[in-house]
């Protein structure tokens, strides 16, 4: 009878198992990259109808989050302007801008601008905008420099994860609520964000929740 | 005893043989082997279609399920389980049975398990396939079953290990590994010898590749039985916890019906009486339709017949306890489930399950029953009948009767549900019929070792069937030892001897003038061997131990840490850090561990997978897995000179002596 293996056999077995190892290997890691919200969510950047720049309005103009996105303080959810809101301004200045063209038709017509919506919770998520805000979550803690953005970029991965980051430790994210919309808040010098935050738990009696229940409902 | 002796044959004086047909070793591999090399017989053909028609029913019905979700189901408030649960519990219940046999038979050196143990192994991981099928879907949207699986995630949430769901996930999936590893650590000699006996050289190299390179080395043997042993003790402790901790998912309920301590050990005997009948309903066509009345003869029947009174008689103590108890407990809850099961809407599911499980194995008492193989396969049947009732009495009744009225409700199967019932039989019996034909399955080497010429100091007949075969090869002998290509250093010389009893005599021979480095090659370990190579205590018990500490500690470290330390979820008011809870899951890890380091441990010990050895050159080396006896002594060896040596193996009797290069 010949040989079923010759002695190159086992040379040979020894590489594949490696390579069947080092496949398995690639292929969990790059399931936890490819498959992590912070993949899959972080740097999304739609196109918009319009190129409205938050660096320009909200950077440079210094212009408040509030004075777009009215309600975040009162309602569960944040809004976004109607075409009123830009044409508050935008009837005197730059008033024949091409790049305008769109949010002049919406006026005219009264049709809504279909903007594309960056950050949304899953339906099984119930999130209050309002609560959040009004304990002292800033904007940048969630939607990240949007001052510097000239496109709005997805900037955290949003995922239950990272929610639960916060509400494990708010101390660590926390300022006084009016200072929310403050791109430039920076903690008092002789205190560190821990403690601030823990004074500011303390005053607010927050108690960020961690049951099932709080978000799914 | 006389009469006894009659009746089997008058085999042997002491005690009936259990291989009957007078077969020897090189009989017993043809005709085991032959169901796998043969062509594949018509009758096969037909039962495979069948049973592929069922296959690709149920396959149709678990797409349909998973992608519409399981409100095709009939379940609804209150029944919120039914035919999955039943059909999960079902089948991880025949799956205990196989390991029974493989297993505790084992530990009590019932020899007549051999004939039996592989194909009830493989009806096990066949079972425990559908219940994970059935127990996958049930989960609703399937794909998020990882859920179960304590990795790192995106939601920074892991397991509740307080929950007796999760401790289920750890007993099957241990289960299911475990038997796996059993299974395939005992066909790997078997592998071997179907690679021996191949003519293709696609089917020699795969079964090849599967076989690792096993040549039967009495140096492997040693270590192989001791993970053997290892294995069994530890699939043992499986039989008995995997069942107990599938009935944790009822009894840690507050459901009159469910909320009962006799469970685990009424589902522990439930699952290896329904296991047994199963056994009883593949063996009886099987044996006929394989031709292995010889292997598996009106002896074993009879043990098994024996085997599922027994458990039936323990299984009907644990259904009268229970009504007992709801009698003498006095929850008027709890007497209400009893008597709403045997006169409410399903009694006549009740009286089924009491029929089929109580009193029909009673048939086993008269000696016809055990002994007619029709006759045990109808009783079989019935019990299978009567088990799959009980788990859909225990699920549903105790379900649809709510604690208030306005809740109660009935529960009706959809057509889905029926289908998909069907095609849990028919992935497993799609399963089973490959494995017949693919795979040996009784365990040759088991078997072989059971022959009374397998004892080395048994004196066996000359063998007529291989007397020209051997004058042959004396012939050859005696030209100079030559074969297999010169391409390296001399490695051993290799001599065939004729059986167990005159290798173990050559090896002391040998021995006793002073070599050291050698080794032998047979199809089943031969008792004594060990000693006479002066082999030392085999290490795997250590390699088991080591891998069982790491399980434990590794289990009840990460329970720890996610429960009481990364997540610290509140679950019904239980104690964030509780280590009693966490004793199922650390339990398995700990076995599964440690069946890891045992089978590790023997193939590191004997430095396997190894495609290539030199001995392989041998001429009639094939034999080494079938019905040859060889005796290798190393060049390396410092007394080993060529003339001598040679001279001196074929003085022990030994034949078709050569010298083998590298």
């Amino acid at each position: 009878m010949p040989l079923v293996f010759t002695k190159t056999a086992d040379i040979v077995l020894g590489r594949i198992v490696v390579g069947c190892v080092l496949s398995a290997g690639l292929i969990v890691s790059g399931l936890y990259y490819y498959g992590h919200p912070l993949y899959t969510r972080v740097g999304y950047a739609p196109i918009q109808p319009v190129r409205f720049s938050h660096e320009q309005h909200a950077g440079r103009l210094g212009m408040s989050c509030l004075y777009c996105h009215t309600g975040v303080e009162q309602s569960s959810t944040a809004k976004i302007p109607p075409t009123q809101t830009c044409m508050n301004c935008h009837q005197a200045i730059k008033a024949t801008s091409v790049q305008l063209e769109t949010v002049r038709a919406s006026w005219t017509s009264g049709a809504a601008i279909p903007w594309e919506r960056v950050h949304r919770t899953p339906d099984y998520v119930y999130f209050n905008h309002a609560v959040h805000v009004r304990r002292g979550i800033g904007c940048v803690s969630c939607h990240g420099k949007v001052n510097e953005m000239p496109v709005v970029v997805h900037d955290k991965p949003l995922s239950m994860g990272w929610c639960l980051d916060c509400h494990r430790h708010p101390e660590e994210y926390l300022r006084p609520p009016d200072e929310a919309t403050n791109f430039h808040w920076q903690p008092p010098e002789a205190r560190t964000q821990i403690e601030e935050g823990r004074i500011l738990q303390a005053k607010s009696r927050i108690k960020a929740t961690e049951s099932c229940t709080g978000c799914h409902r | 005893m006389n009469e006894r002796i009659k009746e089997y044959g008058g085999a042997a004086p002491i005690e009936p043989s259990l291989i009957e047909g007078g077969h020897d070793f090189a009989s017993l591999t043809d005709l085991v082997s032959g169901l796998v090399e043969l062509p594949t017989p018509r009758w096969w053909w037909i039962i495979f279609s069948i049973c592929a028609v069922l296959l690709v029913i149920g396959g149709l019905m678990s797409v349909y399920v998973i992608s519409t979700g399981i409100g095709v189901w009939g379940m609804n408030s209150p029944v919120g389980w039914a035919f999955d649960i039943t059909n999960f519990v079902f089948w991880v219940g025949i799956g205990h049975a196989g390991t029974l046999i493989s297993a505790i038979l084992f530990l009590f050196r019932q020899k007549w398990r051999s004939s039996l143990n592989r194909f009830a192994e493989a009806m096990t991981l066949f079972a425990v396939a559908c219940a994970g099928l059935f127990v996958t879907i049930h989960l609703g949207r399937a794909w998020l079953f990882w859920y179960l699986i304590p990795a790192p995630n995106s939601i920074s949430i892991y397991p509740n290990y307080r929950s007796a769901l999760s401790w289920d996930f750890a007993a099957v999936a241990t289960y299911a590994t475990v038997s796996t590893m059993f299974w395939f650590y005992g066909l790997i000699p078997d592998l071997a010898t179907l690679r021996d006996r191949a003519e293709g050289g696609i089917r020699r190299r795969i079964y090849g590749l599967l076989a690792l390179g096993w040549r039967g080395s009495g140096r492997h043997w040693h270590n192989y039985e001791s993970t053997y042993l290892m294995l069994a003790g530890l699939a043992t402790a499986l039989v008995v916890s995997v069942h107990t901790i599938v009935s944790f998912d009822f009894a840690t309920s507050v459901i009159p019906g469910w909320h009962s301590t006799i469970f685990p050990p009424y589902f522990v005997t439930g699952a290896i009486f329904s296991g047994l009948s199963m056994v009883i309903t593949l063996i009886v066509p099987l044996r006929v339709l394989c031709g292995l009345k010889d292997l598996v003869g009106p002896r074993h029947l009879e043990v098994l017949c024996k085997l599922i009174l027994a458990t039936g008689m323990l299984l009907s103590y644990g259904y009268m306890i229970e009504l007992f108890n709801a009698w003498y407990g006095g929850s008027p809850m709890e007497r209400f489930v009893f008597y709403n099961r045997m006169t409410g809407p399903y009694a006549w599911c009740y009286w089924t399950m009491m029929v089929c499980n109580v009193f029909i194995p009673h048939l086993f008492w008269f000696r016809w029953f055990r002994t007619t193989p029709w006759a045990m396969f109808l009783v079989a049947i019935c019990v299978n009948v009567g088990m799959w009732f009980e788990r859909f009495v225990i699920v549903v009744t105790s379900l649809h009767r709510d604690y208030l009225p306005s809740s109660w409700g009935m529960f009706y199967p959809t057509w889905v549900d029926i289908l998909l019932l069907i095609g849990g039989f028919g992935l497993f019996s799609t399963l089973f019929m490959l494995f017949i034909r693919l795979l040996p399955m009784v365990a040759l080497s088991e078997v072989k070792a059971i022959l009374p010429a397998a004892n080395p100091h048994h004196s066996p007949a000359p063998n007529p069937r291989h007397e020209t075969e051997e004058a042959e090869a004396s012939r050859e002998t005696s030209a100079p030892a030559s074969a297999g290509v010169f391409d390296g250093p001399p490695h051993c010389a290799l001599a065939r001897f004729d059986g167990p009893g005159e290798l173990l005599e050559a090896v002391k021979r040998l021995v006793a003038a002073g070599y050291r480095l050698l080794d032998t090659y047979s199809p089943f370990p031969i008792h004594g061997m060990e000693k006479a190579l002066m082999l030392k205590r085999s290490k795997v018990p250590m390699f088991t131990l080591a891998g069982g500490i790491f399980g434990f500690t590794f289990a009840h470290s990460l329970q720890w840490y996610q429960s009481a330390v990364a997540y610290r979820l509140d679950a019904g008011g239980k104690p964030i850090n509780s280590p009693e809870a966490f004793v199922p899951i650390t339990f398995e890890t700990m076995v599964l561990y440690a069946a890891f380091g045992a089978v590790a441990g023997m193939l590191l010990l004997n430095g396997l997978p190894r495609l290539y050895h030199p001995v392989f050159r041998g001429r009639s080396f094939t034999r080494a897995t079938g019905d040859g006896f060889f005796l290798a002594v190393e060049a390396r060896d410092p007394k080993f000179d060529q003339s001598a040596t040679t001279a001196l193996l074929a003085e022990a009797g030994g034949k078709e002596i050569e010298l083998l290069h590298a």
